[in-house]
């Protein structure tokens, strides 16, 4: 009993609990207003579900997000049409959010030099593994599995490459090596999301959401993909786009609040940069608890 | 029973037990009823499950009252029903029963089945979800919740989250008029909508995240982390009958989905 029930009572501090509904209203009001207002290609609902997840840990990350869908679907005026049943990949999406929090991914690590660079070119480079992973993926040139239309492969190429251009120019600028890795962490999140709601779209949309998104399905069916893998080629494309986009989204925001109120917070020793040159005063303890 | 002319000169909190039909169920029966939908009509492959469902659903609301008011609701999922239809009867992959040539386009019948069967699954589960909207006061659903276990932090972020998400949009509203009166175009092309979001998504997460942290010391000091659970003054009915009925829903509807996918008995 005593291990989990404490590692389950520790990231939910009542900070956290407030901190839940805000961002599921966060999460909510800006999905809405770039899928249905907007009707852009891209989602941007998961900001508050990563932002508790990197701050609280995996399980307040995975409720905050599918709290967010079921109550986008269920509350009476805002109801979603279509959300709902992607209340699973919010949830996996904040769960791993919970664990990049865990490896500090979101902490800011100013650098310079070869600690600058190393970090920097090791994110590009798992950029370019991941969009060729993509390019090559079989079932994508399988006659029985369809194949897609040329502009498919032209757009992973030139989204790999302004992606990798973006996050070495973010690292160069801001000198801070952390870039690199909320980049890397972003489009892992976004990749595991297109896996698991692909499924869910084709099985329960018959592959279409009734969003901005519909295009990239609509044309890669002309090109002859399957309903599946019609979904997932359009996930493959919008979803890393989107994490990674959010993902920095959310280490600004972090970047911006104080570090007293972010220290505060379950996994807050693991968010707040602590100056390494002066001999350091014995670790700061555990989990700050405001209960 | 109070008499219904006085029933206005009471305080919000002294409301009325729903009666009726349909409303008067406990709302944990009215949980377990939008859930089995859900499940029936994703999971009952086929034109049957999705059916069966609207057709319950849209009965239901006829005894509640409530028919008239599901319209918005129906009409809310027009963008994806059109999506659908149009994504899936023209281009459904490997369909080769041509309804007609129109040049470029071949809409297929496969595929014209697919899209109806799609659209009703929406439906349907879009009007169950309204049903439930419309019909389940959201205090009577916490509090019930709460007197069953689900303990307050759970029915805090849920409530919470509700009356938060009216909030946000206001405090955007205000963002994007201030934003405004300084001279941003928010409205036009594509890309103009989309460079007006930077400052718009800034300031609207910097303000909410300015409230959490009153917000926690007003709990803290209102003894929400005490031990023990509160006490519910207005405990909903609840019968013997409505417990049965839940687990033999959710079994039911379970077991349905397991019959339909393996394939036991053919339905249309």
């Amino acid at each position: 009993m005593g291990l989990l029930t404490r590692w389950v009572r520790r990231q939910f501090t009542t900070r956290v609990i407030v901190l839940m509904p805000v961002a599921i209203a966060i999460n909510i009001v800006l999905g809405y207003t770039v899928q249905n207002v907007l009707k852009l290609p891209i989602y941007v609902d998961s900001i508050g579900t990563i932002l508790v997840g990197c701050v609280a840990g995996p399980l307040p990350g995975a409720i905050t997000g599918i709290l967010s869908n079921l109550i986008w679907q269920y509350a009476p005026g805002i109801g979603g049409s279509s959300i709902g049943p992607f209340a699973v990949t919010a949830g996996v999406i904040g769960f791993m959010a919970g664990i990049w929090g865990y490896l500090g991914v979101f902490r800011s690590r100013p650098a310079s030099g070869l600690r600058l660079i190393v970090p920097a070119a090791i994110a590009v480079a798992i950029i370019v593994v991941l969009a060729a992973r993509m390019y090559t993926i079989p079932q994508y040139n399988d006659p029985n599995a369809g194949n897609y239309p040329n502009w498919v492969y032209a757009a992973i190429v030139v989204i790999g490459a302004s992606a990798s251009v973006a996050v070495a120019l973010f690292v160069y600028l801001r000198r801070d090596a952390a870039g690199a890795w909320v980049a890397v962490a972003g489009a892992l999140t976004g990749v595991v999301a297109a896996i698991v709601s692909a499924p869910i779209a084709a099985v329960v949309y018959g592959g279409v959401t009734g969003s901005g998104t519909d295009f990239v399905v609509a044309a890669l069916r002309q090109g002859g993909a399957d309903v599946y893998n019609a979904s997932l080629g359009q996930g493959l494309l919008s979803d890393p786009i989107d994490k990674t986009i959010t993902s920095f989204v959310v280490f600004l925001i972090l970047a911006g609040v104080s570090s007293r109120f972010l220290a505060r917070f379950p996994l807050g020793d693991r968010l707040v940069h602590v100056d390494a040159e002066p001999a350091r005063s014995p670790e700061p303890t555990g989990t700050p608890s405001d209960s | 029973m109070i008499p219904a002319d006085e029933e206005a000169l009471l305080p919000a909190y002294v409301r009325r037990i729903p009666a009726g039909g349909y409303r008067s169920l406990n709302p944990l029966t009215k949980l377990t009823l939008a859930a089995v939908s859900a499940i029936v009509a994703f999971g009952v492959r086929g034109w049957t499950g999705p059916a069966v469902v609207l057709a319950v659903v849209l009965s239901s609301a006829l005894v509640a009252g409530v028919l008239r008011r599901m319209a918005p609701f129906a009409l809310a999922t027009l963008p994806l029903v059109a999506s659908i239809l149009l994504v899936n009867t023209f281009l459904y992959p490997n369909a080769h029963d041509v309804i007609a040539n129109l040049g470029p386009l071949s809409p297929t019948w496969t595929g014209a089945t697919a899209a109806l069967q799609a659209t009703l699954r929406v439906v349907a589960f879009g009007l169950s979800a309204a049903l439930f909207a419309l019909t389940t006061p959201i205090d009577d659903l916490l509090g019930e919740l709460e007197r069953r276990g689900v303990g307050r932090r759970g029915s805090f972020i849920v409530g919470s989250a509700l009356g938060a998400i009216p909030r946000t949009v206001e405090r955007a509203r205000e963002v994007v008029d201030a934003q405004r009166s300084r001279g941003m175009d928010t409205e036009g092309r594509l890309w103009r909508r989309f460079r007006g979001l930077v400052p718009l998504i800034g300031p609207v997460l910097f303000g909410a995240l300015a409230e959490v942290e009153e917000r926690t010391m007003a709990l803290e000091a209102r003894a929400f982390t005490a031990p023990g659970r509160r006490t519910i003054l207005r405990a909903l009915p609840d019968s013997g009958w409505q417990r049965a009925a839940r687990w033999l829903l959710l079994v039911g509807s379970i077991a349905a989905v397991v019959v339909s996918l393996a394939g036991v008995v053919k339905l249309p």
